[in-house]
């Protein structure tokens, strides 16, 4: 009975789904670049419904610690690079919380770089031209910038 | 000759000790042993590695005598480090003596999670995809790390997909074609990937655990983290298997056995609930869109007015807005772009420009802004039960008749949509009887295999189609041959919808028909057809009302369909509901009334 109802919610859903699975591309490591992680586009997201799944293989771990966005290896350092890894993945609500001066990535900066979260929040929105100082600056751009700060 | 009886009761002693511990719940649920529909016990997990008996995946008493046997008789250090959570019981239960060994990368798995507590999270369903209304749940272990929980991990179990076309995608995913395994991934890609790529609210059930049941669940996640089971969407999915892994904590919970047919993940998150004491508290995560409707709503006319031109990229005219108005609309505005690039509308350098612009402005204003955050929303816990039974009685044609309905999921328009997405149905196997007073005939009336509708309201600020589709296998009327018969038809289409207030939306369609049936003219027929309606959606009742023409290639099929459904909750589980359906048909006229109690459980 099992089988037969999974058979035939299989044909339906053939009938319902159809396009391809996954289209990675990367946009590097500025404001946006995080939007190729999540699958784009109505199509895709309802593929992933019947999965919840997971492109590639399996690797069960960590996979903490090292940037693929600093290369040359500007940031050095265990504490330099968590902040920059998480600013890396989470630029754009840190962008916002900088602006505002207070918000949740503030909170989260401030325990990895071990300050206070208040002053972290107030020293963003006053250096925020300085922090971001153009439209297309990127993750090791803005950490380096926020270590000189603190 | 003493040494020699000695050892012969140690060893009879150890060998009954560890028959009567193989059948320990807590060794079952570590083995991930489950009851069979026939045939014996036997382990979901299907990883080779994953046993040390060849025959570990049936028998827990032979998998128990080898398990003692590596730590006890070998130095297979490698070997050792995949079973972290074994070791642990197993030397409570005193059948080990030796240490555990040392296990670097089992070691370094554990310090960068720094656990602090388990939290089980349930994504809701999101507005594009109703078939998304199932949701997803994972497991978060929450962090000792200084800073907030962003930096915690979530472990999540999937499919473990590959490069297939669309439709193998699906396939694979229904009918165990995937294997699944568990990976883990920071929170904040989690938030990301729910709360921001795919506008779904996060639930956060924070779960009572000791701190050697937490240590207890690091452990064993990283030994299910090394091995896959095959995955199928209705019943081993993403919950199931956080269910065993709680068992495998808490063997008293006896999770996993609740859900030997399919595994709801808002059904997996109501046992969870409903356990005693298990979970702590419970915290609400709205997705981007979400916040942004409510920061929107909160918004004073002349907010709103700015807001408008500001989304719409024109220069921006501040008017008389105080600093905290203004902070309230660049935030909002922001988020907004952030919504429009993830859904497409929007390239990378325009994305970048507007973001830019709007946070330069919003720095120089000091203070907060004066709109509230999104703290609370409807709790799915408290949303009606997924599966449902009907009776039914009604008039067609003046015969009467009575019916049964029976839906093992999910909910329909009718239906109340705390918890769930309003204006989103999903209906799996759908199933009713008929006895027709007439010629005292009992009927399988209708299946609807599956029935899925969006009405989305389209707005200033969100486009989403709205759109059905259904497949159903019943009982058509061919008035020319006066016979009825099976038919299976697929049907669906797409359209818009727009809000008249919060609670009523009126919606468009254009649908496309296709039937099969041996006892028609020619098999089969097509048609297309434009419809109109009403949806109105309150507290205690719904209402559902359209009329559809049928345009079709056969003459018996071309129709105008009009219906109208209302329902009224006697409780959160049980309701009453009217059904009136009246098909005009070239003097072949159909007319349909049904009274419907339903119960929900």
């Amino acid at each position: 009975m099992k089988k037969t109802l999974l058979t035939v919610a299989a044909v339906m859903s053939a009938a319902m789904f159809s396009a391809n699975a996954h289209a990675v591309d990367s946009t590097g490591c500025g404001l946006g670049s995080l939007a190729w992680r999540g699958q784009k586009g109505p199509i895709p997201q309802i593929l992933a419904v019947t999965t919840n799944g997971t492109f590639g293989n399996q690797t069960f771990g960590i996979s903490s610690g090292t940037s693929g966005c600093d290369p040359q290896g500007r940031i050095s350092g265990g504490t330099g690079s968590m902040a920059l890894v998480f600013l890396e993945n989470n630029m754009e609500q840190f962008a916002m919380d900088a602006s505002a001066g207070h918000g949740e990535t503030i909170d989260t900066l401030a325990g990895i770089l071990n300050v206070d979260s208040k002053r972290l929040g107030e020293v963003s929105k006053q250096n925020f031209a300085t922090l971001f100082p153009s439209e297309n600056v990127d993750a090791v751009d803005v950490t380096v910038n926020l270590l000189a700060l603190i | 000759m003493p040494i020699i009886i000695f050892l012969i009761s140690f060893l009879l002693s150890f060998s009954v000790a560890a028959k009567n511990l193989s059948v320990d719940p807590q060794w079952l649920a570590l083995l991930h042993y489950q009851q069979q529909f026939i045939g014996a016990d036997e382990s979901t997990i299907d990883s080779d590695n994953f046993f040390l008996s060849p025959d570990g995946k049936y028998d827990a008493e032979a998998e128990l005598q080898a398990t003692v046997n590596l730590f006890e008789k070998t130095n297979d250090t490698e070997k050792k480090c995949l079973f972290p959570a074994r070791y642990k019981w197993l030397k409570k239960q005193g059948l080990l003596h030796k240490p555990f060994p040392k296990c670097p990368e089992w070691e370094s798995f554990y310090d960068d999670i720094r656990p602090a507590g388990a939290t089980l999270l349930f994504t809701n369903a999101y507005m594009n995809n109703p078939a998304s209304l199932f949701g997803h749940t994972l497991l978060r272990i929450d962090t000792a790390r200084k800073g907030t929980q962003l930096l915690a991990h979530g472990a999540n179990y999937g499919a473990l997909t590959g490069e297939e076309n669309g439709i193998l995608f699906a396939i694979y995913g229904l009918t165990g074609g995937y294997y699944g395994g568990f990976t883990v991934k920071r929170y904040y890609d989690v938030i990301n990937l729910y709360n921001n790529i795919e506008n779904r609210d996060i639930w956060e059930l924070n779960l009572n655990l000791t701190p050697e049941e937490l240590d207890m669940l690091m452990a064993h996640l990283w030994e299910v983290g090394q091995t896959q089971s095959r995955y199928y969407f209705f019943t081993e999915n993403c919950s199931y298997m956080l269910l065993e892994l709680l068992d495998a904590v808490k063997p008293d919970l006896k999770l996993a056995q609740q859900f030997p047919v399919h595994a709801i993940p808002l059904d997996t998150l109501k046992a969870v609930y409903q356990r005693e004491g298990l979970v702590k508290h419970i915290n609400y995560r709205p997705s981007r869109q979400n916040k942004i409707i409510y920061r929107y709503r909160q918004m004073n006319n002349q907010q709103k007015q700015v807001y408008k031109n500001i989304i719409k990229n024109q220069p921006i005219d501040y008017q008389n807005l105080s600093e905290t108005e203004k902070a309230g609309v660049l935030e909002t505005a922001y988020q907004y772009v952030q919504y429009q690039y993830v859904a497409g509308n929007l390239e990378l350098p325009d994305y970048r420009k507007q973001s830019f612009k709007l946070l330069k402005e919003r720095s120089i204003l000091s203070g907060k802004d004066n709109l509230q955050e999104l703290k609370e929303g409807k709790n799915p816990l408290q949303a009606h039960e997924s599966a449902q039974i009907g009776i039914g009685f009604g008039h067609r044609n003046g015969t009467a008749f009575q019916q049964v309905n029976a839906r093992p999921a999910y909910t329909s328009l009718l239906d109340n949509s705390y918890g769930l997405l309003s204006g989103a149905e999903i209906n799996f196997l759908n199933t009713s009887f008929r006895h027709y007073d007439n010629d005292n005939k009992y009927v399988l009336e209708n299946i609807n295999i599956i029935g899925i509708q969006s009405l989305s309201p389209v707005d200033f600020m969100f486009q989403p189609i709205s759109y059905n589709i259904n497949l159903d296998l019943g009982r058509q009327f061919n008035p020319e041959t006066q016979k009825e018969g099976y038919g299976i038809t697929v049907h669906g289409g797409a359209g818009g919808s727009i809000a008249l207030t919060d609670n009523i939306k009126m919606f468009s369609f254009v649908n496309n028909y296709l039937s099969y049936g041996g006892f028609l003219p020619h098999n089969s027929w097509a048609g297309l057809a434009p419809q109109i309606g009403i949806y109105a959606d309150y507290d205690k009742w719904r209402l559902l009302a359209s009329v559809e023409k049928i345009f079709a290639t056969s003459r018996f099929a071309d129709k105008i369909k009009y219906k109208a459904g209302f329902s009224y909750d006697l409780s959160k589980n049980t309701a009453i509901q009217l059904n009136y359906k009246f098909n005009e048909n070239h003097g072949h006229d159909e007319e349909e009334t049904m009274l419907n109690f339903q119960l929900f459980y």
